[in-house]
Formats: structure tokens, C-alpha cells, sequence
């Protein structure tokens, strides 16, 4: 309830802060607009020369968009910005604040920033999945949806701890600025489904790299084609690596606190 | 159960700094081989602070007060030995300790740069749980004293530091807590700034009864705060006691001014050291020690044709600079 509250506030101020910046909140829409057509168009392109991408039609790679880029506004909203708040906290030593505070930090340094405008990538994100799945004519239930949505929020989860881990390894480096670089790499695996890749690629894909978790797999879910023994791995997987994400940044805290001067 | 607010006892910090010697082959070398040197930061550092208290905690850049006032605070984990404050070890970091002390760095930013004050504070609130009425007349009083309403509704870039400082320090006490470390929380401002901070954490120390531990490189701000300093260098402990006891104990000297109704020409080095003293040109002072005051006094009287005789005890200031140098 009460962290609840918190976010609301950091809602309300995230707000208020964009509002002081209205030129660069247009120009970042306008940007995303332009965004989405050239990706639409690489698709289009890939749909003339062939009739499938790995057993994946039309519509149902556009529906594959929308959830990657549901997964993209998760990035934009929070991750990056917050990333470059805690780098920046961490060089500027304003870091001893957040941890003095009596409120868990690791809460702290998710939702201190928020691009509240993302909101649209939002809109867009799911009228693309629903679009998609229209043209592709597969046939979704209640529980496909509903299995579909919690993969989504679990693969959101497993980037979401991959990026924890991920900046907590600044607790150990000092310097380690292109901590989300890395991230963004491997994310931008997840634009194709994981069965365009060769085998050995898809497993790093699919389990070294959780990221086709977060894309492919709520999708696969949606069409039908998961087991459930599947979907609970998936969901487990979603809870394990919260985990250890909190664990790695546990440990980050103690390094911090023993090293820092 | 102790009473004390503050507790501290044998504390130390050992940092391991990564070492190399200049040059491109050391630094090729040290990527893959690191050597590391321990840094004794603070060493078994003891001393107690009971409620209430304003101590003042000196010593010259790199002695181990900031290493020291993040351990009490909760930031470090020391390498050895205890510390306790208000019944809590502080690097446990629980929650209610949390809330019940504050650390204000005066060279780091609490408040976002972008946004008011005003919203910065709503969300302290939020944090710290605070009732409404509670936050409201904690403003109330800090507004009082401070005098922020003005500062409230600008992003906090555009105040000036002084103005800044104030919001800091705000920001800081909105909990009311208990006990307050400040870390130079006046430095670049100018003197008026410094006053008022300072006349402020007076003020709060006698309304609240909170015990505060303040570093300072502005001994104008010691000598109006503290009745008791606690002075350390190299991380060792060098002095726990009355400010005014300090001279006694540190330099015994005093400071004899005269003003010669003739021409200054005299030679004053066979009765003790000259003295500079800018503010006041119209006279001369020697440092002579304590006991030898009264000797050297008659000595002078006898000896030259004085017009004015004072005898004080030298500023403080340049004790506890001698106090450092030892």
C-alpha cells in the first residue's frame, strides 16, 4: 500500500517534469510515429519475398512487433532513464541518499524516472497485437489470453532482473557505463521470432539470453501452440530470476558499502 | 540500555585502493595484475555523544571524518569495531533507524534539479510516511526559521547556493530526526549564508533537543556551535574535549597586545614570537606561553613605553590548526 502510494508520487512528479519539457515530449512521439512505419515496412518488404518467417505469417509478425514493442516501452519508460539516473547517482555520490532513505532501494532506483509520454508506445504496442492477430485468423480463448498475458509480465520480469543484475554490477566496477547498452543489444534479438534462428542460436536465445521469454513465447501462447508444462517453466523462470536479481543487488549494496570511500 | 545518543567505540576502516606507478607499461600491467595497497582510514576511533549534544568533528582534508560520519550514518560497513546510535547499529540500515537520523553532505544533492523544492519535499513525505498534519507543521517551523515559502515553487537550478543549502538542509529534517550528521553543510557559502545556517542549527538544537555531529572547514562555525570538538587526523583520535579547553591543552599560549606611544620601531623577538594581525595595525602581538605571562608582562611594562596592554587567549582558529599540525 504503501509503496503504492510512493508510486503514484513519483508518478505525479515524473509528470509534472515532462510538462516542463513540452518540445521534446512532442518531438519524441512524432520520432516514435516514424519508428514504427520503417519497422513496418521492413516487414512488408520481408512479406514480398516470402509467405512465412519461420512458420510465422503476416499478421501474426506484426502481433510479434506489438509484444516487442511492448517489451521496448518497458525499456523506454523505465530502464533507460533510470539507468542514467543511477549512473549518475553513482558518479555523483547522490547514491549514499537513495540508500539512506527507508525505503527499499532497489524500488527506488526502478521507478525514479518515468517517460510518462511512453504511455502512447502503450496504445500502439497492443492495437498492433490486436491488428495482428486479427489478420493472422488464429483462433485465441479467454485462457490463451490470459496465459498470454501473464508470460508477458513474466518476460517483462526476466528483463526487467536482467537489467538489475545488470546495473548492480556498477556496485562492483565503479565505472560500467554501457550497462544497458549491452542490454539493448540483446533485446533487439527479440524483433524476429526465435524459430528464424538456427538451433544453437535459439537456445542461447530462449535460455541464456531470456529475451525471446518476453517476445516470442507469450505470443506462441496466444496462437495456442505452448503446453502447459511449458507456460509454468516460463512463469517460474519469470520468478527465479527476480530472485536473483534482488539477491545480486543485495550483494551489490554490501560491496558498495564495504568499498566506497 | 545506554543513554548516550552516539556510541562509538574502537572503530576502523581499512579501504584496499587499486595502486600503480605512472606510466603506459604500469598501466598495461595493472589491467590484468591489480596490486592493492590498505588505506587505514579510521583507526579504533572511540569516543560518546549524549543527547543534545552539538559536537563539533574537525580535522584536515582526508583525517577520516567523512569515513566516520558514513559509518555512523549506516553507509560502511567499518572494518572493525562498534558503533551505536540511538540504539541501533547503524549499517544494519533498519528502517526505523533510518528514519529517525538524517545525513546532509553539503557538497551532494538530495533534491532533483529539474522540479521544485515544493515536490521534492511532497515526495520525502510520501517516503518517510509522514501524517499531513505532522509534515505540515514541521514545515510550518522549518519555514520559520529558514524562511523557504519564497523558494519553494522554483526548480531548484535556478536558486542560488545559499538558497539551495537551505532546501538541502529542509529536505533533511522533514522527519524530525533525532540525530543529525552534517558534513560541511556550509561550505561555498558566503558569510551571511554561513550565519544564517549556522544560527538555524542552533535554533533546531534547542527547539528539538537533536543531537548533531557537524564537520566544518569554517572554524567560525565550530567556535559558534560546539562546546565540545572532537578532533582527528591520519584516522587516529587526537582530541575529545571543551573547545575552550583546547588552547590549555593543545597551545598553551597567550596572546600580550601593546600599543607603544612612540614610534614602533622597537625590537619585540627577546620577549616571545610576533605575531601578524592584520585587523588590528595599531598594535603589536607576541605569543608567549601561559606561565610566562605575567614575567614577560612586567618585563615589557618596565622595559617600553607602553600606551595600551591587552592579554587573550589566541583565536581559536589558529589552536586547533596548531592542534592539526602536531
Amino acid at each position: 500500500m504503501h509503496y503504492l502510494k510512493l508510486l503514484q508520487n513519483l508518478l505525479k512528479l515524473n509528470i509534472q517534469m515532462s510538462l516542463a519539457y513540452r518540445a521534446d515530449t512532442v518531438v519524441n512521439i512524432l520520432l516514435n510515429l516514424m519508428w514504427l512505419g520503417w519497422e513496418l515496412l521492413g516487414l512488408s518488404i520481408i512479406f514480398n519475398n516470402t509467405e512465412t518467417l519461420g512458420g510465422w505469417g503476416p499478421g501474426e509478425l506484426i502481433a510479434l512487433l506489438g509484444v516487442f514493442r511492448l517489451v521496448n516501452t518497458l525499456m523506454a519508460a523505465l530502464i533507460w532513464p533510470n539507468t542514467e539516473k543511477f549512473n549518475q547517482s553513482i558518479r555523483d555520490g547522490s547514491m549514499d541518499y537513495t540508500l539512506l532513505q527507508p525505503v527499499n532501494s532497489m524500488f527506488l532506483t526502478t521507478f525514479s524516472r518515468i517517460t510518462v509520454w511512453r504511455i502512447w508506445d502503450l496504445v500502439l504496442a497492443i492495437i498492433l497485437i490486436v491488428v495482428g492477430i486479427n489478420m493472422s485468423g488464429d483462433i485465441t480463448t479467454p485462457l490463451s489470453t490470459l496465459t498470454f498475458i501473464l508470460l508477458a509480465v513474466s518476460g517483462a520480469i526476466v528483463i526487467y532482473s536482467l537489467w538489475i543484475v545488470l546495473i548492480a554490477l556498477t556496485f562492483w566496477f565503479t565505472k560500467f557505463d554501457n550497462n544497458v547498452t549491452i542490454l539493448q543489444a540483446l533485446l533487439d534479438a527479440g524483433r524476429y521470432p526465435v524459430t528464424v534462428y538456427p538451433v544453437w542460436l535459439r537456445i542461447i536465445v530462449t535460455f541464456i539470453i531470456p529475451i525471446a521469454v518476453a517476445t516470442t513465447i507469450p505470443l506462441q501462447a496466444l496462437r495456442g501452440d505452448l503446453e502447459i508444462s511449458r507456460v509454468l517453466i516460463f512463469i517460474g523462470v519469470g520468478i527465479v530470476s527476480f530472485w536473483i536479481a534482488s539477491n545480486v543487488w543485495k550483494a551489490g549494496l554490501k560491496r558498495y558499502s564495504g568499498a566506497s570511500s | 540500555m545506554s543513554t548516550e545518543s552516539i556510541f562509538v567505540e574502537q572503530l576502523s576502516k581499512t579501504y584496499k585502493v587499486p595502486e600503480r606507478e605512472g606510466g603506459f607499461g604500469a598501466a598495461v600491467r595493472s589491467f590484468f595484475k591489480r596490486k592493492y595497497k590498505d588505506v587505514n582510514a579510521v583507526q579504533k576511533v572511540s569516543f560518546r555523544i549524549e543527547p543534545g549534544e552539538i559536537v563539533g568533528f574537525l580535522g584536515p582534508n582526508g583525517a577520516g571524518k567523512t569515513t566516520t560520519l558514513k559509518m555512523l550514518s549506516g553507509l560502511l560497513h567499518p572494518t572493525g569495531g562498534k558503533a551505536n546510535v540511538l540504539g541501533f547499529t547503524p549499517w544494519e540500515l533498519k528502517p526505523d533507524y533510518l528514519r529517525s537520523m538524517t545525513l546532509v553532505m553539503g557538497q551532494r544533492n538530495r533534491l532533483s534539479w529539474d522540479i521544485p523544492a515544493a515536490d521534492s519535499f511532497l515526495l520525502n513525505q510520501a517516503i518517510y510516511r509522514l501524517p499531513d498534519n505532522e509534515y505540515k507543521k514541521t514545515y510550518k517551523e522549518l519555514d520559520e526559521l529558514l524562511e523557504l515559502e519564497p523558494l519553494m515553487k522554483k526548480p531548484v537550478r535556478n536558486l542560488s547556493l545559499g538558497e539551495r543549502m537551505k532546501c538541502e538542509i529542509a529536505a533533511g529534517l522533514l522527519h524530525r530526526p533525532k540525530v543529525l550528521f552534517l558534513d560541511e553543510p556550509t561550505i561555498g557559502l558566503d558569510i551571511t549564508g554561513q550565519a544564517r545556517i549556522r544560527e538555524f542549527l542552533r535554533e533546531y538544537n534547542r527547539r528539538t533537543g537533536a543531537t548533531i555531529l557537524l564537520t566544518s572547514h569554517y572554524m567560525a562555525d565550530v567556535t559558534a556551535l560546539c562546546e565540545r570538538i572532537i578532533i582527528i587526523h591520519h584516522g587516529n583520535l587526537k582530541y575529545d574535549g571543551g573547545i575552550n579547553d583546547l588552547s590549555r591543552r593543545i597551545a598553551p599560549f597567550k596572546l600580550i597586545g601593546i600599543r607603544l606611544s612612540e614610534a614602533d620601531s622597537h625590537d619585540l623577538s627577546g620577549y616571545g614570537s610576533e605575531v601578524q594581525n592584520e585587523e588590528d595595525a595599531e598594535k603589536r602581538y607576541i605569543r608567549v606561553r601561559a606561565d610566562e605571562v605575567t614575567r614577560v608582562t612586567s618585563r615589557l611594562l618596565a622595559d617600553l613605553p607602553i600606551h595600551d596592554i591587552t592579554i587573550a587567549d589566541p583565536p581559536i582558529e589558529d589552536v586547533i590548526e596548531r592542534a592539526f599540525n602536531e
